[in-house]
């Protein structure tokens, strides 16, 4: 297995980027490995040595991070920006222009039993909607009812159970588990959570060989940004201007 | 000779002794005596602080050289009290393992060969589940001749085996031990045991030595009270000590007037301690003469008198002799003959010869081993 | 169904008993053994590990053994090896981790074999060594086995510190239960639900072949009684 690439990306862009990875084996016959799991998480796992060559990020943060350490290959590229989409079980909140401050009258009333969100600790989009959920003045009233997942990944897995009432994961993730089904999905536009951003962000590390800097040529394509858009993230082109959750 | 000197500070250990090789030796002491350390630490099972144990002019061990052969090093035998046979080996493969220098067909005929020396050849294949008592110590007998050791060390060998087999057991290590002319040293707690089959008797307390020597000598002459003590010599007296003569020494117990046939020349203080066997002490009739055969002729009153299957023991006290209890062995015929109860009149007979002066405390010890050496 | 991470979990359940077996039997033996004053604090020491959650164990492994600790970095330098995210590092943290598995039943086969029959060994001038293969370990191994069963379930079915310490690199150390983790991470639960059946029944059929012999060996001794 030696000599392809190994990539570590967020757990919010797995669908995207493993249909990225796909069509670029079929344009170029090359593969790459992927490895997911919180921004964080990662970060933590290249500051201890592990054998990843390119890293994908669901923010800026951790990338900052590690080429502060001096871990990191060249300038960081945004590759997209994060959506953060509020899920709410079908007839929580009604129809509304504003779902956080729906949430909030639901959290008043005590009918929001559970509410899943990423650890905002180590997981960008976890960090979003807690700024988010703060931003709304209904941080205080949300922590009861909190429950952490440990990347954006997981935190969909929770709101895949029945009895999660709420749930603030990221777009992409949101629609490959078909949560729409199950209930409502709005996006959240980027004012809600103004202290934090979720530009992607990602960065070559040592040992990325001319493998890699193929795929993170690639990643920068159109063929790409059209399959991130397709998946819900924003992409920084001039002509995304319309958003289809 | 077996040479054995082992001293250890905790829990105490301090012996110095020799033993005859070629024949039956025992080491008897009530538990806690430290006589199975001293047998473990000839086997080289266990190490003293301060040793040197030697087989004639084959050093075992001595601290002093820093020397320490280890117990497969040594040309001996050992079976322990539960016989500590290999749960997993048949017994033909128990002795085989002592036999680990021969090829494997050499030491199937060679295991069968002792079996057969103990009297179980039939048993070769059966496990030590499978086998009695009796059956699993002539196994571990086996199993410790079989590299022909110059020494045997059994370690209370009968004490878990049931009476009659015990018995009979006794009879056939005398057999063996006769028939293979080894040297024996065995432990036991049982003074008839040792008794019946040992020639060399040590007798063990605390870790220390009380008395060593010829068996039957042993047994009629204990040397010193604690000997007496712990070879269950009921009468223990106290006497003084009124001179000494070509007759023998002279004692006044109480009013009454003693001859002890042997004892010592001087004594610095005048109490002397002394004892006779229940079974020397005699029952005289009326009509007797005085001045008898029998020894000095004492008259007594019965305090007790406690019948026990073959034998009866009487507790009498002597006139005038301080009121110290004598206790004398009868048949139980003779008690019946003699009429004897509480408060009868008596006399009784104590000979010279039967008289055993006793060394009240451990001084005398460095005397005893010079005179018991052989 | 990932054969690659069942290939992965089979040799790191291989390559951990092989390592970890003769570790376990002199360490047990010696525990069984010695007289040494520290004895309860070594027992307590090798069986940290069952207390200890493993994501404690893999942390601890991570910060002192990555490649940017003293110790990461004199083995890259020595051995060109990385104990982190690596199949080396999986079998050093799988040892770690399996400790009192392969240790206790070990140590408690070899008190079982009493000092007499030690004593009497000896005397039958069997060596050291002799009284060891003759003696000590036919009647240990039903320990050994144990502890070699006990080893090789545990192992199979290891995910902390797996997880910890060696990330979820395909191939490298994606073993079995990390793949139907990252299955489900990836909502295909069919996968990860298929996966985890097996992993079951292959746990299932070691350890109860395990335990047969065992049992039949218990019986033999029976019937000979």
């Amino acid at each position: 297995m030696a000599g392809v690439p190994l990539i570590a990306a967020a757990a919010s862009i797995r669908p995207a980027l493993e249909e990225i990875s796909t069509r670029y084996n079929e344009v170029t016959g090359e593969s790459v490995r992927l490895v997911f799991g919180s921004s964080g998480t990662l970060a933590n796992q290249i500051a201890n040595g592990a054998p990843y060559v390119l890293f994908l990020s669901a923010n800026t943060a951790y990338v900052r991070w590690l080429a502060g350490l001096g871990l990191t290959q060249g300038p960081p590229v945004t590759y997209a920006e994060g959506v953060l989409a509020l899920y709410s079980r079908s007839g929580l909140l009604g129809e509304t222009e504003n779902p956080l401050m729906a949430l909030d009258s639901a959290l008043q009333h005590g009918v929001v039993k559970r509410l899943v969100i990423a650890n905002p600790e180590y997981a960008p989009y976890g960090s979003a909607a807690r700024a988010a959920l703060e931003h709304a003045g209904s941080w205080t009233r949300a922590r009861p009812v909190l429950l952490l997942g440990a990347n954006a990944g997981q935190a969909v897995q929770y709101a895949l159970q029945g009895d999660v009432d709420v749930a603030l994961v990221p777009l992409p993730l949101a629609r490959l588990a078909k949560l729409q089904e199950t209930g409502q999905l709005q996006v959240l536009p980027k004012e809600t959570f103004p202290s934090v951003e979720l530009h992607q962000q990602m960065v070559l590390l040592p040992g990325a060989d001319q493998k890699t800097h193929e795929f993170f040529a690639y990643l920068q394509s159109i063929d790409s940004q059209e399959i991130f858009r397709r998946h819900g993230l924003l992409v920084p082109s001039p002509v995304n201007l319309t958003l289809q959750p | 000779m077996l040479s054995i000197f082992l001293e250890h500070d905790s829990p105490f250990l301090g012996v110095d002794f020799q033993l005859p090789i070629g024949t039956l030796s025992a080491i008897v002491g009530p538990s806690g005596s430290g006589k199975t350390s001293v047998l473990r630490a000839v086997a080289g099972l266990l190490t003293t602080e301060r040793s040197r144990v030697s087989f004639d002019e084959d050093i075992w061990s001595n601290t002093g050289a820093r020397c320490f052969r280890p117990a497969y090093q040594r040309p001996l035998g050992f079976v322990s009290q539960t016989f500590g046979l290999f749960p997993h080996l048949t017994a033909a493969e128990n002795v085989g393992a002592a036999l680990t220098h021969l090829r494997r067909r050499e030491r199937s005929r060679e295991a069968q060969n002792c079996l057969d020396i103990v009297g179980i050849g039939g048993l070769a294949d059966r496990r030590p589940n499978e086998l009695s008592g009796g059956q699993s110590q002539r196994v571990a007998m086996a199993r410790a001749l079989a590299r022909k050791p110059r020494l045997l060390l059994l370690d209370e060998p009968f004490s878990a085996l049931d009476h009659s087999t015990r018995k009979r057991l006794r009879v056939e290590l005398k057999r063996l031990q006769d028939a293979l002319a080894m040297t024996v040293l065995f432990v036991t707690h049982d003074l008839d045991e040792a008794a019946e089959l040992s020639e060399t008797l040590v007798l063990l307390r605390r870790g220390k030595v009380i008395q060593q020597g010829p068996t039957r000598e042993l047994l009629r002459r204990p040397s010193t009270v604690e000997a007496a003590r712990l070879m269950n010599f009921v009468n223990l007296a106290k006497a003084k000590w009124a001179g000494s003569d070509a007759s023998g020494i002279t004692l006044h117990w109480g009013d009454v007037l003693l001859t002890a046939a042997k004892g010592p020349k001087s004594q610095p203080d005048d109490t002397i301690h002394w004892t006779i066997r229940t079974s020397d002490v005699f029952l005289v009739k009326d009509n007797h003469p005085n001045e008898s055969s029998l020894g000095t002729i004492l008259p007594a009153k019965v305090v007790e008198v406690i019948e026990m299957g073959s034998s009866a023991l009487v507790s009498v006290i002597v006139n005038n002799s301080g009121g110290e209890v004598l206790r004398l062995q009868l048949r139980p015929g003779a008690l019946h003959r003699h009429h004897l109860s509480k408060g009868s009149s008596v006399k009784i007979a104590l000979h010279a010869q039967a008289m055993v002066l006793l060394d009240p405390s451990d001084a005398s010890l460095s005397a005893n081993r010079a005179k018991s050496k052989l | 169904m990932d054969w690659n991470a069942f290939h992965l979990s089979l040799q790191l359940a291989a390559w951990t008993l092989v390592l970890l077996l003769p570790i376990g039997i002199v360490t047990g033996r010696w525990l069984a053994k010695t007289q040494t004053r520290a004895r309860p604090w070594l027992q307590a020491f090798f069986a940290l590990p069952l207390v200890l959650p493993p994501t404690v164990v893999g942390y601890y492994l991570l910060v002192f053994t990555g490649t940017r600790s003293p110790i990461g970095e004199f083995i890259m330098s020595w051995f060109g090896v990385s104990l982190v995210f690596s199949f080396p590092g999986l079998v050093v943290a799988s040892i770690l981790v399996n400790l009192p598995f392969a240790i206790l039943p070990v140590q408690r086969a070899f008190e079982a074999v009493s000092n007499e029959l030690h004593d009497a060994a000896a005397c039958c001038g069997m060596t050291p060594w002799q009284t060891f293969t003759r003696i000590e370990m036919p009647l240990a191994w039903p320990g050994v086995l144990s502890a070699a069963v006990l080893t090789l379930g545990h192992t199979l079915g290891e995910f902390g510190v797996v997880l910890m310490v060696g990330g979820n690199i395909p191939g490298e150390t994606r073993t079995l239960s990390i793949a139907i983790f990252d299955r489900v991470q990836a909502f295909d639960p069919l996968a990860a639900g298929r996966m985890a059946g097996f992993l079951l029944l292959i746990s299932l059929v070691t350890v109860a072949l395990g335990y047969g012999v065992l049992e039949r060996r218990g019986q033999q001794r029976q019937k000979s009684a």
